[in-house]
């Protein structure tokens, strides 16, 4: 599963990133743009945080892994943090709120690009742990890069979203 | 129209709300009901609170040695292949204080090993069935093979003969007792298995797991005789 939604993710974001540059270009592509956007930056957040939900341990694991925070408070932040994105991910679907769950989700990306960074900065070898698992890899395993990546290209689409909260089908009227 | 409009916010606002306030509890429920441990949960004779409820080798030997573990992690099984040995030699002459925390991050699976190892320990027969699990260790993670069943003939084909051991496994004495072993992991910062501490320094990942020599010199160093 864990592969799977990252392999689709790793598709589904450039795809996501490529319109995004047309659509700012032509503006009557707007409405869709931001529909297929909610469908992207939703999809993932909430199948990342489904895909962890489940096992207590494991997330927290992969939160502490990144020697940022105390051990308690990364603890709980492991815990805590795939509910957050569960119901983040369910409200930009469903289109509600979508300016400011688009920015929450273009938040939380900036914050998962600064995190995986610095462990990349100080040398540590570990696994973003986005989709689960998670935790210290070997020296050679390391997709800060691609990781990176992704993120930075989830962000952009919830900035876009922030920018232009109105599509076609949704909640907000 | 100002009303219309009105009308439809207070709809999407309702479902906003609905939804936050239902991930939210969903959440806490879910969190809360996996790490509570019952008040009576059994804890096993060679656990101790004080060692974040490992199991305890040598109590009094002054260097000690934490290793915290998950039965099928494959690392673990390379890990125990190169310094199982030397491990075992701490514990039986009495060099170190060994503390053994068996994890269960991984899954169900996890939990029955760990609950076998703790029953094996009551019987005497840790360090055997923990080798013998390892030596056993399914490829695959929770795959179904890894049942009450199978680790109860680890079990006995190690010797463990006590009439318990097959209560013990088969109702999971000891199921409780792993959330204690995870919480204190959480509390230490524990995030990848294996991950052993000397005197509660932890070792160099890179250099000194895998290589028995270096294994063997950090514990010398740290005043293994």
């Amino acid at each position: 599963m864990k592969v799977l939604a990252e392999a689709l993710t790793n598709i589904l974001v450039p795809l996501g990133f490529i319109f995004l540059l047309v659509s700012l270009k032509k503006k009557s592509l707007q409405p869709i743009a931001t529909l297929f956007f909610r469908i992207i930056v939703g999809g993932v957040l909430l199948t990342a945080g489904y895909l962890k939900a489940g096992n207590n341990a494991e997330a927290r694991m992969a939160v502490q892994a990144y020697k940022i925070l105390p051990n308690t408070l990364a603890a709980n932040l492991g815990y805590a943090l795939p509910w957050i994105e569960i119901a983040v991910g369910i409200l930009i679907l469903l289109g509600a709120f979508v300016k400011y769950s688009g920015l929450v989700a273009a938040l939380l990306m900036a914050i998962f690009v600064i995190a995986i960074s610095q462990a990349w900065a100080r040398g540590l070898s570990i696994d973003c742990g986005c989709f689960g698992g998670g935790g210290k890899v070997a020296a050679g395993q390391t997709k800060y890069l691609q990781e990176i990546a992704r993120d930075t290209g989830l962000m952009a689409l919830g900035i876009y979203l922030f920018r232009n909260p109105r599509g076609i089908l949704g909640l907000d009227k | 129209m100002a009303e219309a409009k009105k009308k439809d916010n207070f709809v999407r606002n309702l479902i906003v709300v609905s939804v936050v306030v239902i991930v939210a509890f969903t959440g806490i429920y879910k969190v809360s009901s996996n790490k509570k441990v019952n008040a009576n949960a059994a804890i096993p004779k060679a656990a101790s609170a004080s060692e974040g409820y490992g199991l305890v080798y040598n109590p009094s030997a002054k260097v000690k040695i934490d290793i915290f573990e998950d039965f099928q992690c494959p690392i673990c099984q390379t890990f125990e292949g190169i310094n199982n040995k030397y491990i075992n030699d701490l514990v039986k002459s009495g060099k170190a204080k060994v503390v053994f925390h068996p994890m269960t991050f991984i899954g169900p699976e996890s939990i029955l090993a760990a609950n076998m190892s703790a029953c094996a320990a009551d019987s005497g027969k840790f360090l055997e069935a923990h080798a013998n699990i390892y030596a056993n260790q399914p490829s695959k993670e929770n795959s179904g093979t890894m049942t009450n069943n199978y680790l109860f003939l680890l079990g006995t084909s190690v010797g463990i003969t006590d009439s318990s051991f097959s209560k013990c496994v088969n109702e999971g004495k000891y199921a409780d007792w792993t959330k204690l072993v995870e919480a204190d992991a959480a509390k230490r910062g524990v995030n990848a298995t294996p991950t052993v501490f000397v005197n509660g320094k932890e070792l160099d990942r890179n250099t000194q797991y895998m290589d028995p020599e270096k294994f063997k010199k950090a514990m010398t160093d740290a005043g293994v005789k």
